[in-house]
């Protein structure tokens, strides 16, 4: 047994389970991984000072699991309600991490695959750049995952390259038994001037699911890409999501993270801009309701000249629901002309919803712009019965005036399917809200 | 149409209102003046049914029925319209489509059926001209960024556009400067119908040289002192309040 910080391990079985790692450049990386969850000291009270982290990640877990050979007529059930069939999106559907190419239609201009699936050429790079770039140092489940993945997708968009619909992946996950078996790993690679939008759903389909991902994306010059994540899973699961990007020169990411469901879910977000010239934006809506507890960590870090970075999260709490928001910015030494701003935003419904709020600034360089701001309050009452005064309804007033304060950031979405079906799981999450006044 | 008796209204338990009587019937411009903290907006906002005031004793009455449990949109589709003192921005909200809801809620509650887009945009322009208000000023969030001048304008365009019974004009004239004030006037009077009435609350005679009252009412300390005609406003402006 060895203890680190928190959790208590069965060595062995992880010994066991690392060794059946048949890609031995794989293997060398579980095995440090393994190092530094043994070694390094985790400042687990600052970094989840406001997600508490429940008993049932403590407790000592099995590694072994089977995810299932073929898909039982059970599971396809579930999953058929959730499939998009719309000519103007790519479709991917995953079981635990598993490509399930019944129900996918990948693009034939990108690579697509889950890590056993790699011909030769997309093992070297894999074999190049996995595990350089994740905030393991930082953060303990991240270091966790970098050990446990029982199952990675590739994607790989070579240059000039420009996908024009928007990829959907739906993720399901059915890990019963294990907690801590739905550890997927993602690595994205986009060549120069390539351009791509991804946006990631998840489900769980039994309920209690812990789920980790760690996705690390490398952007090479000017490529551009709309990540999007929505996380309104109805089972209530536990989600440990870390999202990091590498940009180089002229790239541009535009990130997107929505959340309206789940137990516990931690969203890290890291974003470093290695180059100059690079644009960034990350845009996170929260509306949250019962007890519901999400946490978005981000990072971005300028570390040369004359990048853009622009960050805007909004939430509104209802019930007993917290959210948290912690929002780093680094500007090196040499990152002068940087602009960066940072905004937060929150309502707060009830009396017993929270929000802890913290924006974090390291500027090292003195010829930028940097701005942070963040609110709280609660719906404006004014406004409320001015449209009263209209003969508009206290709930449609609510709903209105709910709409109005997310539209600010729906506004930036570009693909249509994506934004309707945002709003179309906000309406229903505002009728939820209405109910319970 | 507007029947008050004897109403008592108080906010955060400061009375305001201490017993106020007040009449008014179709086709009749009621002007409302009074020195500062007279209680004033309180009456136009308690009239509107602001839920922050609490109705103590007394009661309010429209067309006979007694509106004090009334909630505020309930009143607006019974024809009650509140030009607001101080309108409120709401950002992320469209002038357009705010107006149209309102307007669409206030038909349906009277058996008449929606406007379609078309139907909309026709009436709109009308009622456009009529306050002379931009069309982009439209195309905006509600009242974000418009000046005090085009606040008010905006609010009279509401009021040609949903057609109310009985109009409360909260010192509609503050802010003012002439030439707002002679458009927005202008606006009021064209709305003047045979069965519709406005209640006017102003500090100033001012505003009353251009919408002319049937009666004026001198409001101090939470009461009505004394009633007559336009000529009232005239003896005030001269004499001050504390002549009464």
């Amino acid at each position: 047994m060895f203890k680190s910080d928190k959790f208590t391990f069965d060595s062995k079985k992880i010994k066991d389970f690392i060794n059946e790692e048949s890609n031995s450049f794989l293997k060398k990386s579980r095995n440090n991984y393994l190092k530094k969850l043994g070694e390094k000291k985790f400042n687990i009270k600052e970094e989840y000072k406001y997600t508490p982290l429940k008993q049932s990640i403590e407790k000592n877990f099995s590694l072994k699991f089977e995810i299932e050979k073929s898909i039982s007529s059970n599971t396809e059930k579930k999953i058929l309600p959730h499939i998009i069939n719309d000519n103007n999106v790519y479709q991917i559907i995953t079981l635990d991490g598993k490509i399930i190419n019944k129900f996918s239609n990948i693009p034939s201009e990108i690579s697509f695959k889950n890590f056993e699936d790699l011909d030769k050429k997309e093992k070297n790079v894999l074999n190049h750049h996995f595990g350089e770039n994740d905030d393991s140092d930082s953060d303990i489940f991240s270091a966790l995952n970098g050990v446990l993945w029982s199952k990675g997708l590739f994607v790989y968009i070579k240059k000039n390259q420009i996908i024009n619909k928007p990829i959907i992946i739906s993720n399901f996950y059915t890990s019963e038994k294990n907690i801590f078996s739905s550890q997927l790993r993602k690595f994205i690679f986009m060549e120069k001037n390539s351009k791509l939008s991804i946006c990631e759903f998840d489900y769980s389909l039994i309920s209690n699911n812990f789920n980790s991902n760690v996705t690390e994306i490398i952007l090479e010059d000017r490529s551009e890409l709309d990540y999007f994540k929505i996380q309104n899973d109805p089972n209530n699961s536990t989600s440990f999501n870390s999202t990091n990007i590498k940009q180089k020169k002229n790239s541009i990411s535009n990130t997107f993270t929505f959340s309206f469901s789940g137990d516990i879910i931690r969203n890290n977000l890291n974003i470093s801009l290695i180059d100059e010239n690079c644009y960034c934006n990350m845009y996170g809506i929260y509306a949250l309701n019962n007890k519901s507890h999400v946490d978005n960590h981000t990072s971005v870090d300028h570390m040369q000249k004359n990048s853009i970075s622009n960050e805007h999260y909004k939430g509104i709490m209802n019930g007993h629901s917290n959210g948290v928001f912690n929002g780093k910015i680094f500007v090196r030494k040499e990152a002068q002309k940087t602009n960066a701003f940072q905004s937060n935003n929150n309502i707060i419904l009830s009396d017993n919803a929270k929000i802890n709020t913290k924006p974090q600034l390291e500027i090292w360089a003195d010829d930028v712009k940097c701005s942070h701001g963040c609110t709280t309050g609660q719906l404006d009452e004014n406004a409320i019965f001015y449209l009263q005064s209209r003969g508009i309804n206290k709930d449609k007033a609510v709903s209105i005036l709910i709409n109005a304060f997310f539209d600010e950031i729906i506004q930036k979405i570009n693909q249509n399917i994506i934004k309707d079906k945002i709003n179309e799981i906000l309406s229903t999450k505002i009728e939820s809200y209405l109910n319970e006044r | 149409m507007l029947s008050i008796k004897k109403l008592k209204v108080s906010i955060e338990n400061n009375l305001i209102l201490k017993g106020l009587n007040l009449e008014i019937n179709h086709g009749e411009v009621h002007a409302i003046m009074g020195p500062n903290g007279s209680g004033k907006s309180t009456l136009a906002s308690v009239i509107a049914g602001n839920e922050n005031y609490k109705i103590e004793s007394g009661t309010i009455s429209f067309y006979g029925k007694n509106i004090n449990n009334f909630s505020p949109d309930e009143r607006a589709m019974m024809g009650i319209f509140l030009a607001f003192q101080y309108p409120v921005e709401i950002p992320g909200v469209s002038t357009i489509n705010f107006i149209k809801t309102a307007l669409n809620k206030i038909r349906e509650f009277n058996k008449k059926k929606p406007l379609d887009a078309v139907g909309f945009l026709k009436t709109m322009k009308k009622k456009m001209n009529l306050v002379k208000i931009d069309r982009d000023l439209l195309g905006r969030s509600i009242n974000e960024g418009f000046s005090g001048g085009e606040k008010k304008r905006n609010e009279i365009f509401q009021m040609a556009m949903l057609e109310p019974k009985l109009s409360i004009l909260d010192e509609t004239d503050s802010g003012l400067d002439i030439d707002a004030l002679k458009i927005v006037s202008n606006g009021v009077n064209k709305l003047r119908k045979k069965d519709n009435s406005t209640i006017v609350v102003t500090h100033y005679q001012r505003l009353l040289d251009y919408i002319i009252p049937d009666y004026v009412h001198v409001l101090i300390d939470g009461k009505i002192v004394k009633s007559g005609n336009k000529d009232l406003a005239i003896e005030l402006e001269n004499r001050g309040y504390d002549w009464l």
